[in-house]
């Protein structure tokens, strides 16, 4: 072989080669990007779903036109009443002792009218747990809502909030023992059923925790609950935690803090 | 490249292809930065809501913004931690992977320094927490070593077993009395 062939061999291998490896590492350049772009339209349209009011979903009735909580006395509150928004999660036990403590006086506050009680259904422990009895509970009281037992739905999910957190609801529990409690029946308690078994208002609770996480944030800047808004100013627990609940002038007090909250 | 036949340490010498030591750094850092980005995609894939979540309690994008990328993030880290794991594109994967891990560092050191008290839901869960349950220092020297070794890999990218072998080969022997054991070049050097 001569010296000029070896040469032209030489140029034509490495010409040969180049070209193969500009072929691989575009192919497998193009696929992976191919995969990454499709991996995140998907995940984003997949997360996305569910967040929309779709064919079939429902909106409870008592809702707030925003879609941010549900009127627990809906047209009792008197003129110029503060709108108390308590920001709650079915699986959080504080919110339980909460509600044990001074759930009674609030429920009294709001049907005499002195406020306008908003519940504000937070669902982001399920992230915490690993479950979705956040969700379902959510689902099921606002099914209620529709049923008109909404307030009562809601304490009673409370009142049998399972001793260890993150032991979850039942299903049983919220589809047939608590409506059954509440005394939702005949035609509808059918309609509750198919409500949650369709999981109707999951729309409305997703969008509910996602504004609730929002108003937090821009409010309390933190997310916990129990969190209480008046007029949408952050309500202090010290302050609601120095009445006491046995107090005779309990509910007179609480509203004072209230009102202070609201027009500090 | 050089044969190392006189250079290597006697503390490889038991190493049956002649590379050097680096390469076998370059193979365990990407493996562990990889590892470590596939499992935390894989943990977070499956509840992209509480990603999302996750996302926003660092309150530092805009509320349309964490959705998006709250969802995204698993779907990165599983696709950077796999291209790291078979060693494919291995610098520019370990550029992308150094980038995620300084992102997350800062991320977690601004959560700290503005006193929000979270988890990092680093490998999904996430969410608030008491203030002495923080565990910022932690997480970030986690997350430094794992900076360390994208770093590395960004440096020295050459591994053994590594996909970029087969993908930048170099032409087969001829009767050239080239050195054939170039297999494992990187295009960007």
């Amino acid at each position: 072989m001569t010296q000029n062939n070896r040469e032209r061999l030489r140029q034509a291998q490495a010409a040969a080669a180049k070209q193969q490896r500009l072929t691989r590492a575009v192919g497998v350049g193009a696929a992976v990007l191919a995969v990454l772009i499709i991996g995140v339209v998907i995940a984003v349209l997949f997360q996305n779903q569910g967040k929309s009011a779709t064919a079939g979903s429902v909106t409870p009735p008592h809702a707030t036109s925003d879609g941010r909580a549900i009127e627990v006395y809906p047209g009792k509150a008197k003129a110029g009443a503060p709108v108390v928004e308590l920001f709650f999660d079915y699986q959080c036990p504080v919110c339980k002792q909460f509600e044990g403590l001074y759930g009674g006086l609030m429920n009294t506050l709001a049907s005499s009218g002195e406020i306008d009680l908003r519940y504000r259904t937070m669902t982001f422990l399920d992230q915490n747990l690993s479950n979705d009895a956040s969700v379902r509970a959510g689902i099921a009281a606002t099914c209620a809502d529709v049923a008109g037992s909404y307030g009562a739905f809601h304490n009673e999910i409370f009142a049998n909030q399972p001793a260890q957190e993150g032991a979850g609801y039942e299903d049983t529990l919220l589809r047939d023992t608590i409506p059954a409690t509440v005394g939702i029946s005949g035609d509808a308690l059918t309609s509750f059923q198919a409500c949650y078994d369709k999981q109707s208002t999951k729309a409305f609770v997703n969008t509910s925790n996602e504004l609730g996480t929002q108003d937090l944030l821009a409010i309390s800047k933190s997310v916990g609950t129990p969190t209480i808004h008046a007029n949408g100013k952050a309500v202090s627990l010290s302050d609601v935690g120095a009445v006491q609940p046995t107090d005779p002038d309990a509910a007179a007090k609480l509203l004072q803090v209230f009102q202070k909250a609201a027009g500090a | 490249m050089p044969r190392y036949t006189d250079a290597v340490p006697a503390s490889v010498t038991a190493v049956p292809a002649r590379r050097p030591w680096q390469e076998w750094v370059t193979l365990a850092a990407r493996l562990v930065l990889g590892g470590v980005l596939l499992v935390a995609g894989l943990l977070k894939v499956t509840q992209l809501d509480a990603s999302v979540q996750s996302v926003r309690l660092y309150q530092l994008l805009p509320w349309e913004v964490t959705a998006a990328v709250g969802a995204a993030l698993p779907i990165v880290e599983i696709i950077v931690g796999l291209l790291l794991i078979t060693g494919t594109f291995t610098r520019l994967s370990a550029v992308a992977g150094s980038l995620l891990m300084l992102a997350f560092i800062i991320g977690i050191a601004s959560v700290w320094a503005r006193g929000i008290s979270i988890d990092c839901g680093c490998f999904g869960g996430g969410g608030e927490v008491e203030a002495s349950q923080t565990q910022y220092p932690a997480e970030i020297a986690r997350d430094l070593g794992l900076l360390l070794a994208g770093a590395w890999t960004v440096w020295r990218p050459r591994s053994p077993f590594a996909v970029d072998g087969w993908l930048f080969a170099a032409p087969a022997p001829s009767d050239d009395p080239v050195p054939t054991n170039e297999d494992d070049k990187e295009p960007t050097r």
